[in-house]
């Protein structure tokens, strides 16, 4: 690792996690984590519920105690440190704004403990409130504010502090879609403005591809991927990461040879080819393919290569695509999406189709495996890597 | 021509059948349970309607209407409340001892619901479960136990306490204590601990985000245990009488007690009973009021039936 990255991880709100370990009466929660997060990078734990990644949040927050290794902050290690000495503020799922003051008082609380004057504390929450655009509504009370206006001032609670890292515990899941599109180029924004380092942990894909700058996916308490929005929704490593993102047209197959660019796959009496993944693999794997990759041709001809023919089994409209869903030769279910451009594509159930599976968007993958994502944080570190 | 979709001949409507059909009806309220419920509470509130009634009569008779007058309370200048020291230090020392447990039941119940709340580990399941004893015992049981421990133990703490006002103190802040916890938790439970963690994480120490944070959320439980004490403590019969040592010990309960039954006694004791009867009634209704009143609905729906609960059990 070269210097430049080293002082980048030990300045201005950088979080490593070593070997990060929490069990709760036998069930393991967090099963020894490694990360690093730069400082002032927005990064997102995703997963599904009860993969541990509030549990991880927490550990770092300082209201569970690790059983196993360490959270460092700065390169401080913060384990014997307890949560209100802590530079880390949290966002609550549910806000936690206290009933009992009002706006004004409840950005101003955590000013308590830090013996400013009273002048002083005021200034800076109402400049707080300000910064998330609540500046009139300084004397309500939390009860009379709506969801995201709710979440806005919990927002500025926690920034007046100055932490080095803002924790956020899903604090988007509370409000309706519309707001919560809103908010997220809202916060994404704000983060880039205040530069401090952002921990996100959600269950919603869309949330932690659109804002983050790296992801990692959780599975039962260990950390299956790390890497950039693009890195894990196009270059999945495992097959719960690439189920996990979006939909995953995941197929059984066989490898049985591979060359230069590629390797050959045997699904079913049909031959496929593909560019992308674990391409020197043999043997039983899995493949996965994106919807929006899938091409449907007309039954006509011959068919080129890397298609398969299929049945229309019924087709679901969004909106904005109409997701297809086609039953292979094979056997296989595959979805396709197709972009609503206004010109009329009738598909109806029982139209036969030939699927075009172009070979750059077929990914073989070998199962979930260590190796395998500590490959992708090693690329993701190293500015010349290009491996895909 | 065949009939098709003749619609059958209705019966007659007789007094009978309609009569069946408004009882029947599925949509019509339920009346006979209306009607039991009304049934009940006139058996059980009509005697103590009455009693009240009387305390207001005119003569010295506790069952014949002779006239409506205040001389009971106090317009007579000897046998009136007000004015007999019998009656007068009954009321002033059942005061005194409910003013007593409410001052000492009330922080030390708080305290220990705080304590139990955020016990982990071994012991926590049978301390949460003798903090329930007192609600379940027998007064009786508990009343000839703590007499048997002050008069009878010869260690020290006990032996140091004579029956009396003291005793009697100890002896209802014992039960009263269980009550407090019952109210203090269930509000605790419904408040959560995440306003705690927030205010931690904001930089307070956990004492501070106790005292700036959770007592004042609290604030409504801690009322209503307050007047759930006085109430308690007001009407308790047992305990005080066993505890108590002489004359200068009687409560109103203890009062009506011993003369209830007697023949030379005027409708005072009427005014008395009334008297009880009121303030226990102010004292709870005032902490459902409160609970009500303070704190979203469900907390204070949560909090509303365990003190309902609790009013139930020592009714």
């Amino acid at each position: 690792m070269s210097d430049e990255v080293r002082a980048e991880e030990t300045a201005g709100g950088a979080i490593e996690l070593r070997n990060l370990s929490k069990d709760f009466d036998g069930f393991v929660a967090v099963d020894a984590i490694d990360l690093r997060i730069r400082g002032g990078e927005f990064f997102s734990l995703l997963g599904p519920s009860g993969c541990g990644k509030t549990t991880t949040l927490r550990l770092v927050a300082g209201f569970e105690r690790p059983s196993a290794g360490a959270v460092l902050i700065d390169g401080a290690d913060l384990s014997q440190v307890p949560a209100h000495r802590r530079n880390v503020n949290t966002v609550f799922q549910s806000y936690a704004l206290f009933p009992h003051l009002d706006v004004l008082e409840n950005v101003a609380y955590g000013l308590r403990w830090q013996r400013l004057s009273k002048a002083d504390a005021r200034r800076r929450a109402t400049e707080a409130l300000d910064l998330v655009q609540l500046g009139e509504l300084a004397s309500r009370r939390p009860p009379q504010l709506s969801g995201g206006q709710q979440q806005r001032v919990a927002l500025a609670r926690a920034l007046v502090l100055r932490p080095a890292v803002l924790l956020l515990d899903e604090p988007l899941g509370a409000l309706d879609a519309k707001i919560r599109k809103q908010l997220r180029i809202e916060l994404k924004a704000l983060q880039e403005e205040v530069g401090i380092t952002f921990l996100f942990v959600t269950h919603d894909q869309e949330e932690a591809l659109s804002m983050s700058d790296r992801i990692g996916v959780m599975n039962e308490g260990r950390i299956d991927q790390i890497g950039t929005p693009q890195d894990v929704y196009e270059t999945p490593t495992t097959v719960f990461v690439a189920d996990f993102l979006g939909v995953a047209n995941l197929m059984s197959v066989e490898a049985v040879s591979s060359d230069a660019g590629g390797c050959e796959l045997r699904v079913g009496d049909f031959r496929l080819r593909a560019c992308s993944g674990d391409t020197s693999a043999r043997g039983e794997a899995k493949v996965v393919v994106r919807p929006e990759r899938v091409e449907i041709r007309a039954h006509d001809g011959t068919p080129p290569p890397n298609c398969l023919p299929g049945m229309v089994d019924r087709t679901i409209y969004v909106g904005s695509n109409l997701h297809v869903v086609i039953r292979l030769a094979t056997g296989a279910l595959v979805q396709a999406s197709i972009a609503n451009t206004g010109s009329v594509s009738a598909y109806s159930q029982g139209d036969p189709v030939l699927v075009h599976l172009p070979d750059d968007a077929l990914r073989l993958l070998t199962g979930d495996g260590d190796d395998a994502a500590r490959r992708t944080e090693a690329v993701a570190e190293d500015p010349g890597g290009a491996a895909r | 021509m065949t009939s098709v979709g003749l619609p059958a001949r209705r019966p007659p409507e007789t007094a009978l059948s309609r009569a069946a059909a408004w009882i029947r009806n599925p949509w019509g309220r339920p009346r006979f349970l209306a009607a039991a419920t009304w049934l009940y509470l006139a058996w059980a509130l009509l005697p103590v309607l009455a009693a009240i009634l009387f305390s207001f009569n005119d003569g010295r008779s506790r069952s014949v209407w002779q006239g409506f007058s205040i001389r009971w309370w106090w317009g007579d200048p000897t046998f009136s409340v007000f004015h007999d020291p019998t009656l007068t230090h009954a009321l002033t020392h059942s005061l005194e001892l409910a003013v007593l447990d409410m001052a000492i039941a009330t922080p030390l119940g708080v305290i220990l619901a705080l304590g139990l709340a955020r016990w982990r580990g071994r012991g926590s399941g049978t301390a949460n479960f003798l903090m329930l004893v007192p609600l379940v015992t027998p007064e009786l049981a508990m009343a000839v136990a703590l007499l048997l421990v002050f008069t009878q133990l010869s260690i020290v703490p006990f032996a140091l306490v004579n029956l009396g006002t003291t005793a009697q103190v100890i002896g209802q802040v014992t039960f009263s204590l269980s009550y407090v916890v019952v109210i203090v938790r269930s509000r605790l439970a419904s408040i959560g601990p995440e306003y705690e963690e927030a205010a931690r994480d904001l930089g307070a120490s956990p004492r501070q985000a106790l005292r700036t944070v959770l007592v004042p959320l609290l604030f409504p439980a801690i009322l209503a245990s307050m007047l759930i004490c006085f109430a308690l403590s007001i009407d308790d019969f047992v305990v005080t009488q066993y505890m108590s040592s002489d004359a200068g010990t009687t409560t109103i309960p203890m009062y009506l007690y011993a003369n209830a039954r007697g023949g030379s006694t005027t409708p005072a004791i009427n005014a008395l009973a009334t008297i009880l009867v009121l303030v226990t009634l102010i004292g709870v209704g005032a902490a459902f009021a409160i609970l009500r009143s303070f704190g979203r609905r469900t907390e204070a729906r949560d909090t509303t039936e365990a003190v309902s609960g609790l009013a139930a059990l020592e009714a």
